[in-house]
């Protein structure tokens, strides 16, 4: 019985289908809506999902420079790693794994899609993924500073609140902290956290103006250029996923609480407002600007998010 | 079940990588203006991707040059079927005015097999989005077939 | 029982002697003294984990029965705690593998005769360092140890550099040494004894400025001996010109007995942490360590210089986190000094098995190796993934540990450094995995062969415990770190043995009770998160069945279709790898004076080097003076 509804969990809800599902509509939402600012019509909602498909029915093509088995399982153990993570992420009151949840872990694990992808385009042998991945890691460095510290940030204060002063990384109990409290968003000391987080979910998900690493116009979309296919298909769904994990994320580190109490409500709620998030964050981002240069993304992110996220931190330590 | 919807996939989803062979570049800006808001072309699927393995549609622009005819069958071949490969303008049809300069191997059906040709110098962006609607089609037959 | 730590040292210095006597003109027999002993000492040692870390004794030997008079210690004894034994294993483990690699390793040397009597010489140094208990025999430990890693450093002299690296060692390693003898003797002369136990009793609470001295000059010292940054120097180029096999050695056992040292310095004979200032100063120190030893390492073109800065970056994680000092901080401490010997030694070993099958490090030369030696490069991504930290793997407990230690300690600069020291690991093995593993390959290695299977029994051995350590981090440390750590926080028994039951508790108060550490949030100590991971692995294999059904992959045929090449806009597919240089362009630049700077800091004058280790080193003095009461 146990069996059967971690099995559940991780092939339905919240895990794969579930997760997948709702993140390729999310992507599809941000294309109809940048498409909308551009005075465009748009893709249907629903075009990842066809794009999804589509590349399924392709053929792989493996290149003779590709170390094969990295090559093809790369994109696999990167969806491995975020479906891990979508069952730690706390929907209101619901979580999939109870007690199991902790921000380093969730950090760690997110970063593992990133590797994933630059194992596999390092593995395809193209120099156009060398260059990929190049960039990607330096993405990884740039956002990885702000990330950290608007985590801890939240750490400490909800310790503070709860646990005598003493961290928590517990993301349930975050949860019930804003259960008693109200939201994080409410508290002025961690808006510019909140702030910085919103800045970090586009390099996150690799999207306009922070997607040096998958530049299509430069280095031919960096470590994706020799996948075709099936493991195409499955790093657009990661890339989908990333999408919906990092937007929940924030919902539920800013914008969680109590909840309506029923579960399907909660479920909607939580899909709703990473739905505005990704509005908010994503595609308005992507709307009106074009891709910074490699440089400019680690300097961005080293002084703007950074410091944003510290002046949370520090305020969050000397004030109640 | 599978199968249907991976066929109705490739009706809504065709990807396209633009390849110069030589162009004077107005094919290459009408191409560009079918995904601007005024056609959009974006919303019957069509994306512009930055590598051949991704594409399902191969726009070929262009005289074919003595010095981009490799490059060409290269590139072509590194597609992954199903595929299809669309000409635009008059170019890779007949090799237009530049028809028995020393520099120009076309025209394109030498090399590949064309499944939709657009004529035109440049075609207009409504017979391109026409030609690739037609392409479409020739895209599911060739999905249909692989099986 | 009582004789078994004697025994493993001595069969280790014993087979050094026998190799000078018998295995000087045959192969076969002094690869089988080595193995003999090294298998010995491991088994002898591994035999002390039931008495020492789960019955809680401390075993006390005492040379040519020279047992203390009057509760005074003449004779020199070794006194092996949990704290000693926990490195002992650490050691043993290394001179086992290490010993194991290096008979394939070692085929083109000549003279490998003399290769192993070093390195006898200097695991049995080791050993004797970690077990002993007395300070002076400390310091003979530590010399034997110094010179047979210069004479080891120096062993493939052909090779360009190996005779400057050890030059570098041999001064660096003397100033350690005549610091650590200055201390010793500096104590001797004010507590008349050198029995660690009793000079630890005798200092508590009795710290006078000769004793403070002794402290700041035996920080010194050890810090040299562990290669913490500014004492660093000598690593690098010692471990790129050393075998992988001694490298290995040397950032598994050579700077973990430095990191030892430094325990059993402050915990035990100076009870130094008491003090709110040298907390900080061992917190400053491993900081910058850590620090300064990933950016250099990110700098780096050859692949065992970027491993020995990684060796040095992590030896800091340690040294942090064992001075923040709670129960917490000593077990993350612990637990990274026990993965960086597992994962670093992995690591030199792929080095060394990168040399053996193609004769090269440089990053800049090497490429697409992944399909040709399809298992080192796998052996590879578990050795880079656990440094980096990455979950399963052994590197993700012991540093979540130090992030939750040093943040519970109000320390949150320390923990956004560690973390974002973490990810720059990341990256340099990123680099690593491109330029050596992945990408394309030069012609002239189109026949390069795996290794053979002797030099990969020890990697997968280290391999499979990499993923053990990470996986079971509960048996870990209930059985082979909080017993250490307990050892190092209650010293009691350690000073009951010499000076007689109940000794310790009259001067030390009652022993402190160590919290047991609570893997909860990392999410290892639920079984059903293992069936979780099950069920994930059963979605990844449907997910690559079902993928395989949709479509044919298509494979490259040895036929020269254009279909298979790299796509490179068209161009036909010629050689184009990015290297190691090649990589992280924006980070060098927005950091480029920063880099510049460390690369002229980095002057490769041994002048400089040993201006360096004094400078700190009075520095640590006047700090010591004002700031310790």
């Amino acid at each position: 019985m146990v069996v059967l509804k971690y099995l559940f969990n991780v092939l339905v809800f919240p895990g794969l289908l579930f997760s997948a599902l709702v993140g390729l509509l999310l992507s599809g939402l941000d294309r109809k809506v940048v498409a909308r600012m551009q005075k465009r019509i748009g893709p249907p909602i629903i075009q990842p999902i066809y794009d999804f498909f589509k590349l399924l029915g392709k053929e792989t093509i493996v290149p003779r420079a590709a170390s094969r088995r990295t090559f093809l399982y790369a994109p696999v153990i990167g969806l491995l790693a975020l479906v891990t993570v979508t069952l730690f992420i706390p929907i209101y009151k619901y979580t999939a794994i109870s007690t199991v949840a902790d921000i380093i872990v969730i950090l760690y694990l997110l970063t593992i899609p990133a590797v994933a992808l630059i194992m596999g385009g390092a593995a395809s042998g193209s120099p156009y993924a060398g260059v990929g991945i190049s960039r990607e890691m330096v993405a990884i460095i740039s956002y990885e500073l702000p990330l950290v510290i608007v985590l801890l940030t939240i750490g400490k204060h909800v310790g503070m609140a709860l646990n005598k002063g003493v961290i928590t990384f517990s993301l349930s109990q975050i949860v019930s902290y804003q259960a008693e409290f109200g939201p994080m968003i409410t508290n002025w000391r961690l808006i510019p956290a909140a702030l910085a987080l919103l800045l970090i979910i586009p390099i996150k998900v690799g999207s306009l103006p922070f997607d040096i690493a998958e530049a299509e116009i430069e280095i031919c979309e960096g470590p994706l250029v020799e996948y075709s296919g099936a493991p195409l298909a499955i790093f657009k769904l990661n890339h989908a996923i990333k999408m919906f994990i990092m937007t929940s994320l924030f919902v539920t580190l800013f914008l969680s609480g109590k909840g309506t109490g029923i579960l399907i409500l909660d479920i909607v709620l939580q899909v709703l407002l990473s739905a505005v998030i990704v509005v908010i964050s994503i595609s308005t981002l992507k709307a009106i600007t074009a891709r910074l240069k490699v440089e400019q993304v680690l300097k961005f992110f080293w002084t703007y998010p950074t410091a944003l996220a510290l002046i949370s931190l520090i305020l969050v330590w000397i004030g109640r | 079940m599978f199968k249907k919807l991976i066929e109705k996939s490739f009706e809504k989803s065709p990807w396209l990588f633009h390849l110069n062979t030589g162009s004077c570049n107005g094919c290459d800006i009408e191409i560009v203006s079918v995904i601007t808001p005024r056609y959009d072309a974006e919303r019957m699927g069509f994306k512009l991707t930055g590598s051949p393995r991704h594409a399902d549609i191969i726009l070929v622009t262009g005289p074919i040059t003595s010095q981009s005819r490799d490059r060409l069958i290269r590139t072509l071949a590194q597609v992954p079927d199903p595929k299809v490969v669309v000409s635009i303008g008059s170019c890779p049809r007949s090799t237009n005015v530049f028809n028995g300069s020393y520099s120009v191997e076309g025209p394109l059906d030498k090399y590949v097999p064309i499944d939709v040709s657009i004529a035109g110098c440049p075609p207009k962006p409504e017979a391109i989005i026409d030609g690739l609607a037609k392409a479409i089609e020739i895209l599911r037959e060739k999905r249909r077939a692989m099986k | 029982m009582q004789h078994f730590p004697i025994l493993s040292i001595v069969t280790l210095f014993l087979g050094a002697f026998l190799t000078v006597i018998f295995g000087s003109k045959n192969e076969t027999v002094r690869k089988f003294i080595a193995l003999v002993a090294s298998s010995i000492s491991l088994i002898l040692v591994l035999m002390l984990i039931k008495p020492v870390m789960i019955k809680n004794n401390v075993i006390q030997y005492w040379l040519g029965n020279w047992r203390p008079i009057h509760d005074w210690a003449i004779g020199i004894g070794l006194e092996v705690d949990a704290l000693g034994l926990f490195f002992g294993i650490i050691a043993v483990l290394t001179i086992f593998l290490s010993i194991i690699f290096s008979f394939k390793y070692t085929k083109k040397d000549s003279e490998t005769d003399k290769y192993y009597v070093l390195f006898l010489m200097l695991s049995g140094a080791v050993l004797g360092l970690v077990f002993t208990g007395d300070l002076f025999n400390m310091f003979v430990m530590i010399e034997i140890m110094t010179f047979a890693a210069v004479g080891l450093t120096a062993f493939r002299n052909y090779q360009e550099g190996a005779l400057e690296a050890a030059f570098k060692y041999l001064v660096l390693g003397s100033i350690g040494s005549s610091m650590v003898l200055a201390g010793t003797i500096t104590i001797y002369s004010q507590v008349h004894t050198l029995n660690m136990a009793q000079i630890s009793a005798l200092l508590f609470n009795n710290l006078t400025p000769s004793a403070l001295f002794a402290f700041a000059l035996l920080l010194a010292g050890f810090s040299l001996k562990a290669f913490v940054v500014p004492f660093h120097p000598a690593a690098p180029d010692a471990y790129m010109s050393a075998p992988s096999s001694v490298s290995m050695a040397f950032s598994g056992m050579v700077n973990k007995a430095g990191v030892y040292a430094i325990i059993r310095l402050v915990y035990v004979l100076f009870h130094a942490m008491d003090f709110k200032s040298v907390q900080i100063l061992l917190i400053i120190i491993g900081t910058i360590t850590m620090f300064i030893g990933v950016t250099m390492a990110l700098a780096q073109n050859d692949f065992k210089r970027l491993l020995a800065f990684h060796s040095i970056s992590q030896i800091g994680y340690v040294i942090t986190a064992v001075g923040v000092s709670t129960a917490l901080g000593l077990t993350a401490g612990l637990y990274h000094a026990l993965n960086h010997t597992l994962f670093k030694g992995l690591l030199f070993l792929t080095a060394g098995a990168i040399f053996y099958a193609t004769g090269t490090t440089d990053l800049n030369k090497l490429g697409g190796l992944a399909r040709k030696m399809p298992q080192t490069a796998a052996i590879f991504l578990i050795g880079a993934f656990s440094i980096s930290g990455l979950p399963p793997f052994n590197g993700f407990v012991s540093k979540w540990l130090v992030y939750q230690a040093t943040f519970q300690a109000n320390l949150a600069p320390v923990t956004i450094i560690a973390l974002l020291v973490s990810v720059m690991t990341l990256a340099s093995f990123i680099k690593v995995a491109q330029s050596i593993f992945f990408g394309q390959m030069p012609k002239e290695f189109e026949n390069v062969k795996e290794v053979p299977l002797s030099m990969r029994i020890p990697m997968w051995i280290m391999a499979i415990l990499c993923v053990i350590t990470g996986v079971l981090p509960n048996i870990v440390t209930k059985y082979l770190v909080s017993p250490a750590v307990t050892a190092a926080l209650n010293i009691g028994k350690y000073i009951d043995l010499m000076m007689g039951n109940g000794y310790s508790e009259k001067i030390l108060g009652k022993p402190i009770e160590i919290p047991a550490v609570d893997f909860t949030l990392a999410g290892y100590w639920d079984p059903i998160a293992w069936l979780v991971l099950f069920a994930l692995l059963l979605i990844a294999v449907t997910i690559v069945a079902v993928a395989g059904g949709f479509n044919a992959v298509s494979l490259p045929t040895e036929v020269d279709d254009p279909k298979y090449d790299v796509f490179f806009s068209g161009e036909a597919s010629e050689h184009s790898h990015v290297k190691g240089n090649d990589l992280f362009w924006g980070l060098k630049h927005d950091l480029r004076h920063y880099f510049g700077f460390m690369h002229d800091a980095h002057s490769g004058i041994i002048n400089d080097y040993a201006l360096w280790a004094i400078f700190t080193t009075t520095i640590f003095i006047v700090y010591i003076f004002l700031l310790v009461p």
